[in-house]
């Protein structure tokens, strides 16, 4: 009798052992495998990264100047041959997109998956040039006038109230360097305002492909001012996917060259 | 008796009559002229209709205005989806995941080839900054002049034209000279006011150049200065001036084929 019932508590104890077992390695099974609704998704998410990293790839194996726009660590990094030159901590990212009277041009071709190409900047910079033209050699010659004293960045390019970096296909990039300055008085902020939202009527009226898209890029005020006057020639652009590990160049953080809180020049 | 009428001068114009001197007319004042536009404006009858239909006009323009321009959003990064072949099958998806996420292995491990490793050096040319990098460390920034981007015109002789502007892009270390002889070029002579020398050795100068020397191609150089208070103003021929104690520091780091990348 005791052996009977010895005998059916064991058996009672495999079968709860088996089935918590078989529960257990069902939830383990259930965890490990995503259905395929959800490996959709990530197969997405993995193609466009790699896409972007190959662009990237390309752009460092050559020899142009190229920004990197990192929107998960909100950044801007202006990069040549792999090398991080500058980075510029960005305070806020929008896209803007024409519309004439509350109807929106949207424009069809892709924007975020491709490298924005010849980037220039809007007011370009004037290299002011001084010309000297030396007198040949003689024995009356009197000594040449030492050439003055050159003036500083800050004096050479005085940075606008905003600017842009134009890229073929209609695309740019939009700095307000008066948005972030919390020292701009209201009056000039407005100012600022009133005059580009003229021109903002006026390119989302006749402009028809010259601002299809555009970026607008919210810098500190010393930053945008860094950019405009450090902003090489015919520059590129790559906007990074989301959803990726960080970008190789280290862990995102602010220039040690120019941090808000820094006042050196 | 009726006065006889006067007749008509030769030039149709009546005889001046005696009377006061003409004098300046007086202005009427800025007060008096207002109120006369006032009150022919109060006596001019507007049309309710016309005035109704211009409010109305200027309200639909007025909201057309401020519907026009860019609407701006926050950015969201776009939707992934699936190119090329779109697989249906879970057997199908599974592994092309997995050839997915080796390809991103893949691809991040050439990328993080593509940064420079050790030491490198970055000139921000239009700041006249100089910034002594290792991996993702800065060690150094420092003052710097880049080109001053003049230009100078020879009148006579050969006519030449040099621009003093330093090079944009990536360079390398070619060679380091520690107590630097700068054999003068044709324009720092012109410059100068100068007869040009036959004798290469008269073209020999040293102590200009500073220390330490790193040469990085075609004539320039990351060199010391005698103008340590002109640093940070482009004021060099296309060269990078850098001050004695930053430049000791670049030279104990650098080697030959460290890596210069000019903006």
């Amino acid at each position: 009798m005791t052996n009977h019932r010895a005998f059916m508590r064991t058996c009672l104890a495999m079968i709860v052992a088996g089935a918590a077992g078989l529960a257990v390695t069902t939830c383990a099974k259930g965890q490990a495998t995503p259905s395929p609704s959800e490996i959709r998704p990530q197969v997405a998410r993995l193609q466009r990264i790699n896409s972007v990293l190959q662009r990237q790839i390309e752009l460092a194996g050559g020899k142009q100047f190229y920004l990197v726009l990192d929107s998960g660590a909100s950044d801007i990094t202006l990069m040549l041959s792999g090398a991080e030159l500058q980075r510029y901590p960005v305070l806020g990212l929008q896209v803007g997109q024409p519309r004439v009277s509350w109807v929106r041009r949207r424009d069809p071709r892709p924007w975020q998956d491709v490298v924005w190409s010849h980037g220039e900047l809007d007011p370009p910079r004037q290299i002011d040039r001084l010309v000297i033209e030396a007198a040949p050699p003689g024995k009356d010659t009197a000594e040449p006038e030492a050439p003055p004293v050159p003036s500083t960045p800050e004096e050479l390019y005085p940075v606008p109230s905003r600017y842009h970096v134009r890229f073929d296909e209609g695309r740019s990039i939009e700095v307000r360097p008066l948005e972030a300055d919390a020292q701009a008085g209201r009056l000039a902020r407005l100012r600022a305002w009133w005059s580009a939202k003229w021109h903002d009527v006026v390119a989302a009226v006749f402009g028809t492909d010259r601002d299809a898209v555009r970026l607008r890029i919210v810098l500190n005020p010393k930053d945008a001012a860094s950019l405009y006057r450090s902003l090489p020639p015919a520059v590129h652009l790559v906007i990074l996917a989301q959803g990726r590990p960080p970008a190789p160049g280290g862990t995102p953080r602010p220039s040690p060259a120019r941090t808000p809180t820094e006042g050196k020049d | 008796m009726d006065p006889l009428p006067s007749l008509p001068t030769s030039t149709g114009a009546t005889p001046p009559t005696a009377g006061p001197e003409p004098g300046p007319v007086a202005a009427p004042p800025v007060a008096g002229l207002i109120t006369r536009a006032l009150r022919r404006l109060v006596q001019v009858r507007f049309d309710r209709r016309a005035v109704v239909a211009v409010a109305i006009s200027a309200l639909f323009v007025g909201i057309a205005w401020a519907g026009t321009g860019y609407r701006y959003q926050p950015f969201i990064d776009g939707p992934a989806t699936i190119s090329g072949k779109v697989p249906t099958g879970d057997g199908e998806l599974k592994p092309l995941a997995a050839r997915l996420d080796r390809r991103f292995r893949e691809l991040t491990a050439r990328l993080k080839t593509t940064a420079p490793r050790g030491v490198y050096i970055v000139i921000d040319q239009t700041q006249n900054r100089l910034y002594l990098k290792r991996d993702d460390d800065t060690l150094l920034e420092a003052r710097c002049s880049a080109g001053s981007g003049m230009v100078l015109k020879e009148t006579g002789g050969k006519k030449r034209e040099w621009v003093f502007d330093s090079p944009r892009g990536r360079f390398e270390v070619l060679a380091m000279w520690r107590n630097p002889v700068w054999a003068k070029p044709d324009w720092a002579f012109i410059e100068e006011g100068q007869p040009i020398p036959i004798n290469p050795a008269d073209r020999l100068e040293s102590g200009s150049l500073g220390e330490y020397a790193l040469y990085f191609g075609n004539g320039f150089m990351i060199h010391g200065t005698l103008y340590e208070r002109l640093l940070g103003r482009a004021v060099s021929h296309g060269c990078v001036r850098v001050g004695r104690d930053d430049l000791r520091k670049v030279w104990a780091n650098a080697r030959l084929g460290t890596r210069i990348y000019i903006y």
